[in-house]
């Protein structure tokens, strides 16, 4: 049973009011080690200088979209196998389904309450406490 | 002249001539986002709370910040850019006395989005006790309130949801 508090997060959102609610949300959770990133280019140079256990990215985004996120994520020797949930607008299949294909470890569908991010994190982590 | 009418829980978004979107408001919030520039705009229409209802304050972020987000992310789909986008801000009446002033909450976030996220509030007309009738030419830039007897039923909000999605993959 991993402890939240042990878990480094990245979360990656172009909106800082969406950035800031993930954050309140995992800290209620008991997460400490939040970090949050506007772009996806700047969030991929920060979690390769200073790796994170998880990324919690944004689909939609100016520039590099989630999906473009996760491939370079995947690509990278060092930090290809970090832990990445997706959050996407709506329950669109084809963009899940794309982001199962690159490899995606779970998604959820904004807006979603703390217990469905809590339930999407346990599933790839196991139970928090 | 085109007229798209829209309701609570709704947003469109226009980059033609010609074309009014209109909606009617009660103690909901609609906001009016345009590029100037690019001469695209989009209105939303929601409300975070319905009156009597027990919605903490961060589930009524949550409401917001997503219909914000859908509004935004049509605009910049639309071709619009993040960084030249101004806003109006309409409605948050506090029409029936004795339900709480959700009309004021629902105008408090829509000032607080704006301001979080460095977009200009241009026109705001918000809170008081009277409904409104918003009328915005996207294309154009022009927008037009006025002061109405009746306020729109509202429909039930959609709770936020708990497994997240209906894509089953995982």
């Amino acid at each position: 049973m991993p402890a939240a508090s042990a878990i480094r997060v990245m979360v990656v959102d172009d909106q800082t009011s969406m950035r800031a609610m993930i954050r309140r949300t995992l800290q209620d959770l008991g997460f400490k080690d939040v970090r949050d990133k506007a772009g996806a280019a700047e969030a991929l140079a920060a979690i390769k200088s200073d790796r994170v256990h998880l990324v919690i990215s944004d689909y939609n985004m100016p520039d590099m979209d989630g999906l473009q996120f996760l491939e370079a994520v995947r690509a990278d020797p060092v930090i290809g196998k970090t832990v990445f949930i997706m959050l996407t607008g709506s329950a669109d299949r084809e963009v899940v389904q794309k982001a199962a294909a690159l490899g995606v470890n779970n998604y959820v569908v904004k807006p979603f309450a703390p217990a469905a991010l809590k339930e999407k994190i346990e599933r790839v982590f196991g139970e928090l406490n | 002249m085109r007229r798209i009418p829209i309701v609570q829980g709704e947003h469109r978004v226009v980059a033609e001539p010609g074309v009014i979107i209109s909606t009617l408001l009660g103690s909901c919030v609609a906001v009016c986002l345009q590029d100037p520039q690019a001469r695209i705009g989009g209105m939303n229409h929601f409300l975070l709370a319905e009156p009597g209802e027990e919605v903490p304050p961060a589930g009524q972020q949550r409401y917001g910040i997503h219909a914000m987000e859908l509004l935004i992310n049509a605009m910049m789909q639309a071709g619009a850019s993040r960084g030249r986008l101004r806003a109006h801000l309409y409605g948050g009446a506090n029409i029936i006395a004795g339900l709480g002033r959700i009309g004021s909450s629902n105008a408090a976030f829509a000032r607080q989005f704006m301001a979080a996220e460095g977009i200009e509030i241009g026109r705001c007309e918000l809170e008081g006790t009277h409904a409104r009738k918003v009328e915005f030419m996207p294309y154009e830039g022009r927008v037009r309130s006025t002061l109405v007897d009746r306020a729109p039923p509202l429909r039930a909000l959609h709770a936020p949801g708990e497994a997240g999605g209906d894509v089953e993959l995982f």
